[in-house]
């Protein structure tokens, strides 16, 4: 199976080099897409974290709501949530990463 | 297709099944009603109904592109309930009870055709359906959380 997957593998590498290449984005250009990209993920966990509280609500105040829906959407905040928590802890690490190095 | 589109298809399915739950509820509870519905001026028993289960055909645009750029429209969007039928093939029950306001000339009365066994039977069903769902959604949410965990 590894032996199967492995050439696939070290094909798809050059091709990601060359196009990184052929963009030649800048280092500021890049921070900026990279931070409207956290930007707009951040959003969208802030926006399936509301959407479970105006369902929440809704429940409490006995207005006509599944509960399973309910249930759903918050399950879905929560692992959007953690998704996010887990990108932040990467991009953490990484800048302690560069910090601990030697110059 | 996002990566919720599991979880968005197991709640189209415990939607409908918690529909069906409540068809049976009233199946149920309207087991000896005599007076389900005015027909031409007389008392009609009441009807067991039942729900129509359909396939879901994502009918958005995006959906439609989704299913045209992947090449693959397989997966599907989950169930829905297309309509509640009523069941006219089983007869009405007649049960002797002259002292019935409802009861005809020769003093029998029409019962629903709701048999007790059966919508236990189809209750049942519902619910291990329903189980059966809550389990899928429970198996895509630790797949998720198991994916998160990668390189840890």
């Amino acid at each position: 199976m590894a032996s199967v997957n492995l050439p696939a593998v070290s094909s798809t590498l050059p091709l990601t080099n060359t196009s990184a290449t052929a963009t030649k984005a800048t280092g500021s250009e890049v921070q900026k897409s990279f931070s409207s990209f956290l930007k707009e993920s951040i959003n969208n966990v802030n926006k399936a974290q509301n959407e479970s509280d105006v369902l929440t609500n809704k429940l409490a105040k006995g207005e006509d709501v599944d509960l399973s829906q309910v249930m759903i959407t918050s399950q879905k905040a929560s692992v959007m949530m953690s998704a996010t928590l887990e990108f932040r802890n990467k991009a953490v690490e990484a800048y302690q990463e560069m910090m601990r190095m030697s110059i | 297709m996002t990566i919720f589109h599991s979880m968005n298809t197991t709640a189209s399915a415990l939607t409908a099944n918690r529909l069906r739950m409540d068809v049976i509820s009233s199946n149920m509870a309207n087991a000896e009603t005599t007076r389900g519905k005015l027909v031409n001026g007389e008392w009609e028993p009441y009807r067991r109904k039942s729900v129509v289960l359909q396939a879901q055909e994502g009918n958005s645009f995006a959906s439609h592109l989704n299913a045209a750029t992947a090449g693959n429209s397989a997966t599907g969007n989950g169930v829905k309930v297309t309509k509640i039928a009523e069941d006219t093939e089983t007869p009405f029950e007649m049960v002797y009870d002259p002292e019935n306001p409802d009861a005809n000339a020769d003093g029998y009365v029409q019962m629903p055709n709701v048999d007790p066994l059966r919508e236990m039977v189809d209750l049942m069903s519902a619910t291990r359906s329903y189980e059966a769902n809550v389990t899928v959604l429970n198996a895509s949410k630790s797949m998720l959380m198991k994916t998160l965990e990668i390189g840890k």
